[in-house]
């Protein structure tokens, strides 16, 4: 991303806010479901895309961090709803970056598919802690006091602050990706063992990159779980979320900025409106979709884009 | 002391079938390397296809076995050769795709052909039961572990003695100087899928007459083999029969002495602990390095 495509973005951005204004509330939560996909899939791309280690398993940070967040805001049950979010929005991401530093050890030792498992595994036992022990009310449920204020439709409140947390996340990861740190990311997607050898940190380079991810989606998580209004182990503890946060980058293009956000974009586009009706097909539909995509475009939308880039400036020098 | 050796045997029955369930993906992961995430289906495939057979056919379902075994043989081959082969390739992430896509897709064919409810097949003897030295055994989960038991013993037997065998245990060895010695590299493959699939919807026959099942358990078939091979060893009958034991003992140990909500708790911490401490699997290394 260079000095131009910032300008592009926050140009976007501000066509994108205007978005509640013109369009009718069906298409805000569209929206709205589109931002909060994309924040995600550029938090997981700064573990999964950047250092190459694909988790399948970060829907255990948006509960955990939905969780710790409601569980804290009942303390406080007389703070202002805007201090009470904040509140929720601080503990939530506190408290994934401790569990994510306390498994990032352990965990970060696995490669590949174990550790796509592994992290699949590690959401697992965190939905059933959180349902089985009782003081974490994980199935009776958390109901989470009302944030938008009463002049704004809480769609639209909420559309607004996934706007503003998807740039935000979006420009921490763009941060990353062109300091050091976001370069020794990459040298260990390419090869770790040799990253290392050439003097790269590369424990430490992941730890970190485990840990800012485990933040970042633990706080989205907390708005997700105030959009909702009441959540319960189930509906923030989602298979379907770990399975998407990894079909949004493959989509758009694995590895890249852009590309969660175009996947997000399109997945929920593609579910939601055009199969908005047939429910009863999500399934078949993400399915084929998955096939279609690894048999024809291995890159996703961006790879994609790329390769034929680059055939049309090959092809006049030959 | 009875409780324990009561728990201690019910996980032992346990554990043999989830080791039959395990032995396809296993077999695949160790040859092809490729997470088949589609493997819970097939299990699932043969678990509706015994209750669809027993019930036309009027027989018992375990002799309905070979039958479903032969469906998902010629079922198997072709979505190797012409599915998973073009994306064996890519890496790691392109096959697991590919394999949950179609997991996703038969699923919701499944849902619309049987709809979403449990279903259980009944044979004659389902609450027949007898009792060995005061402990109880089902008449049914007691069959079910023989057929486990055989149908591993075959399998091994197969990879062990035929020529099929040794040249599927070649072309996992060293895949190159297989094709060097003109096997064909992408029939095998398909074979050995072909192989899998079938002893995965032998599982599904087994699994039918102990359990109820329905199209969502898919998910958990699938995480509970890769948490067999990941204990046992990746690509052999036996360390797919250890990691079978030990997950159904682990788990039946944990439902009676922990709480009954905490088996997965416990399965995926000994995943964790096992793949840090002993990567390989208790049986290590069976065929090529796994990771």
């Amino acid at each position: 991303m260079r000095r131009h495509h910032l300008l592009l973005v926050l140009g976007c951005a501000a066509l994108l806010a205007a978005g509640p204004l013109a369009l009718p509330p069906f298409y805000v939560r569209v929206g709205q479901m589109m931002l909060y996909s994309a924040a995600l899939g550029v938090a997981w791309t700064i573990l999964g895309g950047f250092a190459g280690y694909a988790s399948f398993g970060h829907a255990a940070f948006i509960g955990v961090g939905a969780f710790a967040a409601g569980l804290i805001e009942v303390q406080f049950a007389t703070l202002p709803p805007f201090l009470a979010l904040l509140m929720g929005l601080l503990t939530g991401g506190a408290v994934c970056a401790i569990l994510a530093a306390a498994i990032a050890y352990p965990i970060l030792r696995l490669r590949g598919t174990f550790f796509a498992i592994a992290m699949l595994g590690v959401s697992h036992v965190c939905a059933e802690l959180n349902n089985n022990v009782d003081a974490l009310q994980g199935s009776l449920g958390l109901n989470f006091p009302p944030v938008a204020p009463d002049s704004v439709a809480p769609e639209a409140f909420f559309y607004e602050l996934y706007l503003f947390a998807g740039l935000a996340v979006l420009l921490i990861a763009w941060r990353i990706r062109q300091s050091r740190f976001g370069a020794g990311l990459l040298s260990i997607r390419e090869d770790e063992d040799t990253a290392r050898m050439l003097g790269v940190p590369t424990e430490r380079y992941k730890r970190a990159a485990f840990i800012i991810s485990a933040i970042l989606t633990g706080m989205l998580g907390v708005i997700y779980a105030h959009s909702l209004g009441y959540i319960t182990t189930d509906s923030v503890y989602r298979d379907d979320t770990n399975l998407n946060l990894v079909v949004f980058s493959l989509l758009g293009g694995m590895g890249t900025l852009f590309g969660p956000v175009i996947g997000a974009g399109l997945l929920v586009f593609i579910t939601q409106v055009i199969l908005g009706r047939l429910l009863d097909f999500h399934l078949f539909a993400t399915g084929l979709l998955l096939v279609i995509l690894v048999l024809a475009a291995p890159g996703g939308a961006l790879g994609f884009i790329r390769g034929w880039r680059r055939r049309r400036v090959q092809v006049p020098a030959e | 002391m009875h409780l324990i050796a009561q728990t201690l045997v019910d996980g032992l029955v346990l554990g043999g079938i989830y080791a039959l369930s395990a032995v396809g993906f296993s077999l695949i992961f160790g040859v092809l390397h490729v997470i088949n995430l589609s493997h819970g289906i097939l299990v699932l495939i043969g678990a509706y296809l015994a209750l669809i057979f027993s019930q036309a056919l009027q027989v018992d379902p375990l002799l309905t076995l070979p039958l479903v075994m032969a469906v998902l043989f010629a079922a198997g081959y072709p979505y190797q050769r012409f599915l998973i082969q073009r994306a064996v390739n890519q890496s790691g992430l392109g096959s697991m795709l590919l394999t949950f896509g179609v997991a996703l897709m038969l699923q919701n064919v499944m849902i619309w052909l049987f709809s979403p409810d449990m279903k259980s097949i009944t044979p004659g003897y389902a609450f027949a039961s007898f009792r060995v030295a005061g402990l109880t055994f089902d008449a049914v989960r007691v069959s079910a572990l023989v057929a486990s038991l055989v149908l591993l013993s075959c399998l091994a037997m197969l990879l062990k003695f035929s020529a099929l065998g040794r040249v599927i245990r070649a072309t996992a060895q060293q895949t190159m100087a297989a094709r060097l010695c003109g096997v064909n590299v992408p029939h095998v493959y398909a074979l050995t899928f072909a192989v899998s699939a079938a002893f995965a919807g032998a599982a599904g026959i087994v699994i039918g007459i102990i359990l109820p099942f329905s199209p969502a358990d898919e998910a958990l078939w699938t995480l509970n083999a890769f948490v067999v091979v990941v204990l046992g060893g990746v690509g052999s009958p036996a360390g797919a029969l250890i990691g079978g034991l030990l997950l159904g003992i682990v788990s039946t140990l944990t439902a009676q002495y922990i709480g009954p909500a905490f088996p997965n708790v416990t399965m995926f911490l000994l995943l964790v602990i096992m793949l840090l401490v002993r990567p390989n699997g208790l049986l290590g290394n069976a065929f090529a390095a796994s990771r």
